[in-house]
């Protein structure tokens, strides 16, 4: 018994070894940073301070929200019927769908960007088409724009959602149904006053996943709109790589801001689960 | 004309047909229960009388009324599944409300209605509780309070009681027995276990394979079983070819079937007048608590004989004992 315990302790240890040199020293060494002045001149806030003083960050945190909000909400609606749909399919067609799923949520960054470009671009293929066809509603599409911002976001959280959500409605008992049915409720009946509670718990972690992949998304809005869209994430990115001068201490404090939007973003979202289903106490 | 009936229901999945062209009738008030092995078909049989089945062919009716194709939802009847099936996310007083609240019922009435069901069920002061705070036992009753509560026209019941251990499954055994008699509920339950058929049912339809191997009353089908398939799957009688029975007997004309049921316990020490002796070694004694079981080899044929047990009564293995039986507990086999 001694011996197989320490036989797995053994073989962890590369598991935390990775994960102290993947998450808990950048994450530290980040933490640390944002409490240091230009070129790590000792410890001061005045990073944060700059933050809050500066409009133009402001903006970017309300951008960055908007976009992951407004996103993970349209890829939710959209997944909460999709999965269901899948649901309906026999098995097989369903593994066949969730792998589909998989490979394209899977499909993100610079390479989803330029697929963007080429069907909906300015000459995209679609685009193009639209405009041979005469209608102009769809041709005078401007994938560039925030609409533009927006498809490219929900394109990559759809598939994530529909993974994500598929296995909750396993959760929900044929037998519930069955029960609901016999005492006289209809399928919306059902699924109004049980099915959506007993899911509610697993769609509102869904949805924290979906605002969190939002707001971190970098490659993609960076790919299509350069540094025109005024995003969290390019900010960061153009403090710490430099794109006119850098400043990573700043950049440090503005991603330490973002990570603790998520961790605020999560415990609204516990707290509102909790208040709707009162027998999760 | 019966309040419900079953009739020429036939079903199958994947071509394999599960219930051949069945029927069954069930009068009202009456408590009856569906028998048999698992994967005989008994749940497919109930569910097909709820609604959430649909069969090839037949015809269902329930108080007179041609229900085949008539939706769960209106159909009137209430069902109680093995896995209890409560709503997670509701107590048990809204669990139980839930049919009534279907129903548009007026508030006021909803809670009397409930308050009276969650009496009658033995649950007062859990009216708040959530299914996950409660054990089995109680889990089902709400599911029993929640279906009885609507006043189904039948009561339709899937092995509600298999998950339970024994001593809880007694005492569940009794309230649903009782809780039927005095609300008059026309019921169906359905089983594997044969002691309890015997001790809740008004009658008992025995499936083998989709098909009815026997129906009638409790004791007369332990007493009188109609075949091999009820004779064994009831009880542990004693199933005997012509060849064996009348090496034991050693009185070949009587026997002219070809199978016989002999009961272990219909086997006495006393004389017994116009009935058969038989005389052999007694082996494998097996004391049972308040019974003794044991085998009687005689003519190289072994037979099964329980009686109670008696401290007095020493029993040696390879003793040799004779034994005596009424020729009418010796049961011809069709
Ligand atoms: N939905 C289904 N699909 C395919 N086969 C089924 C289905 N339901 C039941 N069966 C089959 O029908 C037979 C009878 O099942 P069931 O009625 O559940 O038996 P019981 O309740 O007597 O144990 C079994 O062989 C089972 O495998
Ligand atoms: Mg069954």
């Amino acid at each position: 018994m001694k011996r197989i315990n320490g036989m797995l302790f053994v073989s962890i240890i590369p598991f935390f070894i990775l994960i102290a040199l993947f998450l808990f020293i950048p994450l530290f060494s980040m933490i640390y940073a944002s409490f240091q002045g230009d070129g790590g001149t000792g410890f001061t806030f005045n990073q944060y301070a700059e933050i809050f003083q500066n409009f133009y960050y402001h903006q970017a945190f309300k951008n960055s929200i908007m976009i992951s909000l407004l996103s993970s909400l349209i890829a939710m609606v959209m997944a909460i019927f999709a999965a269901y749909s899948i649901t309906l399919f026999s098995k097989n067609i369903q593994d066949r769908i969730l792998i589909f799923a998989n490979l394209t949520s899977n499909f993100a960054g610079i390479p989803l960007a330029f697929a963007f470009i080429v069907l909906l671009g300015n000459s995209g293929l679609f685009t193009l088409l639209f405009r041979a066809w005469g209608w102009e509603t769809l041709s005078s599409f401007n994938l560039y724009s925030w609409s533009g911002l927006i498809l490219i976001y929900v394109y990559f959280q759809l598939p994530l959602a529909v993974m994500l959500l598929y296995p909750v409605y396993q959760g929900v008992q044929a037998g519930w149904k069955e029960a609901a049915s016999l005492l006289g409720a209809s399928s919306l009946q059902f699924w109004v006053r049980i099915g959506a509670p007993v899911m509610l718990p697993s769609v509102a972690g869904t949805f924290s996943i979906l605002f969190a992949n939002a707001m971190g998304a970098y490659a993609s809005a960076y790919a299509l709109t350069g540094s025109t869209y005024n995003l969290v994430t390019i900010r960061v990115g153009a403090l710490t790589t430099g794109d006119i001068f850098a400043r990573p201490e700043l950049g440090s404090a503005l991603a330490v801001l973002l990570g603790l939007t998520l961790i605020i973003a999560m415990f609204i979202n516990e707290w509102l689960t909790r208040k709707v289903r009162r027998d999760l106490l | 004309m019966s309040y419900v009936t079953i009739e020429n229901i036939n079903k199958s999945f994947n071509d394999q047909q599960v219930l051949h062209n069945l029927n069954l009738a069930f009068e009202e008030g009456e408590f009856v229960t569906l028998l048999g092995p698992s994967g005989c078909g008994k749940s497919t049989l109930l569910r097909i009388l709820a609604g959430l089945t649909t069969p090839e062919a037949g015809i269902i009716k329930i108080d007179g009324k041609d229900v085949t194709n008539v939706k769960p939802k209106d159909r009137k009847v209430g069902m109680v599944f093995q896995s209890y099936a409560l709503f997670p996310n509701m107590t048990v007083e809204e669990n139980i409300a839930f049919g009534l609240k279907m129903q548009k019922m007026n508030k006021e009435v909803i809670a009397k209605k409930v308050s009276r069901m969650i009496e009658l069920v033995e649950l007062k002061g859990k009216e708040k509780a959530y299914p996950r705070e409660l054990s089995g036992g109680q889990q089902q009753r709400v599911a029993l309070a929640r279906s009885l509560v609507t006043e189904p026209k039948v009561l339709l019941l899937d092995e509600p009681l298999s998950a339970l251990d024994a001593q809880i499954r007694k005492n569940l055994q009794k309230l649903l027995r009782s809780l039927q008699q005095e609300l008059n509920m026309t019921t169906v339950l359905v089983t594997h276990d044969q002691e309890e058929a015997m001790a809740v049912s008004d009658r008992i339809y025995i499936l083998n394979a989709g098909h009815i191997a026997q129906e009638g009353k409790p004791h007369d089908i332990y007493t009188r079983p109609a075949n091999e398939f009820v004779a064994r799957f009831i009880g542990n009688y004693n199933v005997l070819t012509k060849k064996q029975i009348s090496l034991l007997i050693k009185d070949e004309s009587q026997f002219t079937h070809d199978l016989y049921a002999v009961r272990p316990e219909a086997f006495g020490s006393e004389f017994i007048m116009d009935g058969y002796k038989i005389s052999g070694k007694v082996q494998n004694i097996m004391p049972l608590g308040n019974i003794t079981r044991y085998e009687i080899v005689s003519g190289g044929v072994a037979v099964t004989v329980e009686h109670l047990h008696k401290s007095y009564e020493k029993l040696q293995e390879n003793e040799l004992k004779t034994l005596y039986i009424n020729k009418e507990d010796v049961i011809p086999l069709t």
